[in-house]
């Protein structure tokens, strides 16, 4: 039972027996602050959005609808391209090419959408079905900001998922302008549309999807009503302002997202001129980006509100 | 190695020839993990137990010999007929998983009525009503089971795989979670089904139950088939490790050095009142010990073995 | 089949009795909704359209989705299966006792849905009776087909709600409506092209025929109950351990 001559530093001995040091020691230095916490949570949540960090089945769906979304791009630059080495009697395909910078949100539409579904319910409804939610609001993190991390890592996804095709296109028609300064010169005034409306498109869809996976923990039920609340008002939109009677129409479309996003993709690319005839288009403009604030502070805030007052 | 066992004098209720297992030279792998290697034994009427640590392939080799999991090499017989994709088979095994849940939503009585009907049993009914009664949840047989703590639902898992009077009873960590009245109660009813004749295959890590409640064993570890039979007879079979003994007699001293001159004798120690001696030949030493103790006139009042336990034999086992 | 009413009893049980049911019915009396709300308005609903759209479209293939997906997929999720899989029944009925379920509460729902939406909707494009009737049966006929290909996705994969989510919108939505030859690998087209027949509206591009669009329907049916038998009847249990 003795052991041999054990060399290990003892923290305490005598004759019969000895307790080993094994170099635990407490923590005195510094902690970080709560905005390193809600950043690294942020993070983690960012990641997760495209299953970075878990096994290859987790990436497929998010990587194959982001990849999906890319192929527009790349279609249009190599599009333009051509046209480009057309010179500049090509200039006049640029302007009926269907993939721009204010068709594109439409394009990849519903791509976002089916993101926003299967990705949602992973980052909100895991963390309660498995419930491991006690464990991350009994360390410093605020319940708030709990919340804050997983919406900001949606958003965040979803707006790689939105921005870097705009920024290939954006990039690409730059680089096949007739000179630098002629290119900046075209498209630079876009740049701000494009942000302002992206920006728009996944605060909006990104905050329903998360307060409805904030709600409904079974991962199917989540991705089935987030579709539904996307894909069904449109139709009912379009139903009821076909008969003509458009005064209900017109308000009717304040509650749908998908013409909701569309409105305000007109109204910052000022293309109601010459392009395709939107629906419901009698209310000032002012009134569908008033519409998508508060849709917005509606979802964040019932999103906010369902971790403060979750019982764990 | 087969493995019978004939219970004196019962009536053989499930003799015919459909209340084996046989498994025969099963694997299962998952890519490059091997969770089964290679097992091959064969049951008849009686308790089994199955034995081995967390991940020695205890649950896999259950869900092989259920048929819910492919063999990747070798098969298993179930009451005379392949387990992999014959659903005939289950009329005659009843299954208990360890990790599935039940319906949550059902009281224990509607589960194991709808087992009773699904298996067809002609009187569902009745068969329900003793179901109930022979794992004693009456009391709580019309609550819905996700209120039951975790023994009462185990009891209603039994329940629904007895209600079809099965001859084959599969049985993964049944004890997990009930007290010990009920792990009595239940470890006297399974004696009881496998007295009647039916083959009883039940898996565990715990030591003491598989000694109280099994005929033979099956000791499991890293997927291989480490030993089976009765764990008294391993025992003697492991013959490069000394068997312990613990003697008390009228003289402990003079004794040790007798039995010291002895070679099948490897040690002893005096020592608290009573003698303890090492020998490698159990037989051998059966003999020698009580002529030497009558030639040298020393009385002999106790003589017990003292590592035959099931944990000396497993230890044994699955340090290898 | 009377031998499989527990099973199918069960199945019900499993699928309905939540707040899924009620978000459900909701969501099938859509159709019903926006008639209504079209007259409330003062304007004329289009029978057709409201049906074509918001309800073969988009409502029929949810629904169908939500309960083909829970008939079997929540069970083989949760892990309660195993207890219907270890019975001496053929696994094939299994399968077509959850198909059962799932096609029956596809219909419940939009079989009434239709006749109403069809009565409510009047004046100029009003359906006769019969013309409503008709439409109700080639929605069920969708519906059904629909529900049986979502339970047999389930018995294949986990994300069979996703998948078929994605199979509704994208191949459904965007793809066959760009690729004309992929039409007949299309539920939705099969259903359009029952009901053009029953309306005898003419659309651009012509709606598949009527012996095309019955038998498209027919093949998914089979062909889901033969593959979801072969995959059940070799259903295996998931990543035990120990």
């Amino acid at each position: 039972m003795t052991e041999p001559t054990n060399t290990q530093p003892k923290l305490a001995s005598s004759a019969g027996g000895s307790i080993y040091d094994l170099g635990y020691q407490g923590y005195q230095g510094r902690r970080l602050a709560r905005r390193d916490v809600l950043l690294s949570l942020y993070g983690q949540t960012l990641r997760a959005c495209y299953g970075i960090g878990r096994g290859a089945r987790a990436k497929i769906v998010p990587f194959t609808l982001a990849g999906l979304a890319l192929i527009p791009a790349i279609i249009a630059i190599g599009i333009a391209a051509i046209i480009a080495q057309a010179g500049p009697a090509g200039s006049r395909f640029d302007s009926i090419s269907p993939i721009r910078y204010h068709t594109y949100a439409s394009a990849i539409a519903v791509f976002v959408m089916l993101f926003c579904a299967a990705q949602a319910p992973e980052l909100f409804g895991r963390d309660q079905r498995f419930g491991v939610l006690p464990l991350y609001f009994s360390r410093g993190l605020p319940r708030m900001d709990y919340a804050v991390a997983r919406i900001g890592g949606l958003v965040g996804g979803l707006l790689v998922m939105v921005l870097v095709p705009q920024a290939l296109l954006f990039i690409g028609r730059l680089l096949t302008a007739a000179d630098p300064g002629t290119g900046w010169r075209l498209e630079s005034p876009n740049l701000l549309p494009i942000l302002l409306q992206g920006l728009l498109t996944v605060l909006l869809l990104g905050g329903i999807a998360a307060v409805i996976a904030a709600h409904t923990p079974r991962r199917a039920y989540a991705t089935a009503a987030i579709i539904a609340l996307f894909i069904v008002p449109p139709v009912i939109v379009e139903l009821v302002t076909q008969t003509g009677r458009t005064g209900l129409g017109r308000y009717l479309v304040l509650l749908s997202p998908g013409d909701i996003l569309e409105h305000t993709n007109g109204a910052l690319f000022r293309t109601f001129a010459d392009g395709p005839d939107v629906l419901g288009r009698d209310l000032p403009d002012v009134a569908y980006f008033v519409a998508v604030i508060a849709i917005i502070v509606l979802t964040f805030g019932l999103t906010i509100r369902r971790y403060r007052r979750i019982a764990v | 190695m087969t493995t019978d066992r004939t219970v004196a004098g019962s009536p053989a209720e499930f003799a015919a020839p459909g209340t084996s297992i046989v498994v025969d030279h099963v694997s299962r792998w998952y890519g490059n993990v091997v969770a089964v290697n290679d097992i091959s034994f064969s049951l008849s009427a009686g308790v089994t137990g199955l034995l081995g640590p967390n991940g020695a392939g205890k649950t896999t080799l259950l869900h092989l010999i259920s048929g819910l999991l492919r063999p990747s090499a070798g098969g298993v017989t179930v009451a005379g007929v392949p387990a992999w994709r014959h659903p005939a088979m289950y009329r005659h095994v009843g299954l208990v998983p360890e990790r599935e849940a039940v319906h949550g939503y059902l009281t224990a009585r509607e589960f194991v009525l709808l087992n009773a009907r699904l298996q067809g049993v002609t009187d569902a009914e009745g068969a329900t009503l003793r179901a109930i009664a022979t794992v004693e949840l009456q009391d709580a047989a019309d609550r819905p089971i996700n209120t039951y703590s975790k023994g009462m639902r185990q009891r209603a898992k039994v329940a629904g795989a007895l209600v079809h009077d099965p001859a084959v009873l599969l049985l993964d960590e049944p004890f997990n979670g009930m007290d010990p009245r009920q792990r009595l109660h239940m470890m006297g009813l399974l004696r009881g089904m496998a007295a009647a004749g039916r083959t009883i295959l039940f898996s565990s890590h715990i030591l003491e139950e598989v000694e109280r409640m099994a005929d033979s064993v099956l000791v499991i570890h890293a997927g291989r088939l480490a030993a089976s039979g009765d764990f008294r007879s391993i025992r003697r079979l492991m013959t490069d490790r000394p068997h312990t003994f613990t003697i008390r007699s009228s003289d402990d001293r003079r004794l040790a050095a007798a039995l010291l001159a002895d070679p099948a004798v490897f040690g002893a120690e005096l020592g608290d009142g009573k003698l303890s001696v090492r020998t490698a030949d159990f037989e051998g030493f059966g003999r020698a010990l009580p002529r030497l103790a009558r030639v040298a006139g020393i009385s002999l009042f106790e003589i017990t073995p003292t590592d035959e336990s099931l944990e000396s034999v497993f230890s044994y086992l699955v340090r290898r | 089949m009377i031998t499989r009413m527990p099973l199918i009893a069960v199945t019900l049980r499993g699928v309905l009795g939540r707040r899924r049911t009620w978000l459900m019915i909701l969501l099938a009396s859509l159709p019903v909704l926006v008639a209504l709300l079209i007259r409330a308005g003062g304007g004329q609903p289009n029978a057709t359209t409201i049906l074509d759209t918001l309800l073969i479209r988009t409502v029929m293939p949810l629904l169908a989705l939500v309960f083909g997906t829970a008939a079997l997929g929540s069970e083989l999720e949760d892990g309660t299966a195993i207890y219907l899989m270890v019975k001496p029944i053929p696994r094939w009925h299994i399968l077509l006792a959850k198909m059962a379920v799932a096609a029956s509460l596809t219909i419940a729902l939009v079989f009434p849905v239709t006749v109403l939406t069809g009565l409510i909707t009047d004046g100029r494009d009003a359906l006769s009776l019969a013309e409503i009737l008709g439409y109700a049966l080639v929605v069920s006929a969708g519906g059904a087909a629909y529900a049986c290909a979502f339970v047999a996705l389930s018995a294949f994969t986990g994300r069979a709600l996703i998948l078929g989510l994605g199979y509704v919108l994208l191949w459904e939505g965007v793809l066959s409506g760009l690729l004309e030859g992929t039409r007949f690998l299309s539920i939705r087209q099969a259903s359009l092209g029952l009901a053009a027949q029953v309306t005898g509206n003419v659309t651009t591009p012509p709606a598949l025929d009527l012996a095309t669009s019955a038998a498209i329907l027919v093949a998914v049916v089979a062909g889901a109950i033969l593959l979801g038998s072969m995959r059940l009847s070799r259903f295996e249990i998931r990543g035990s351990d120990g």
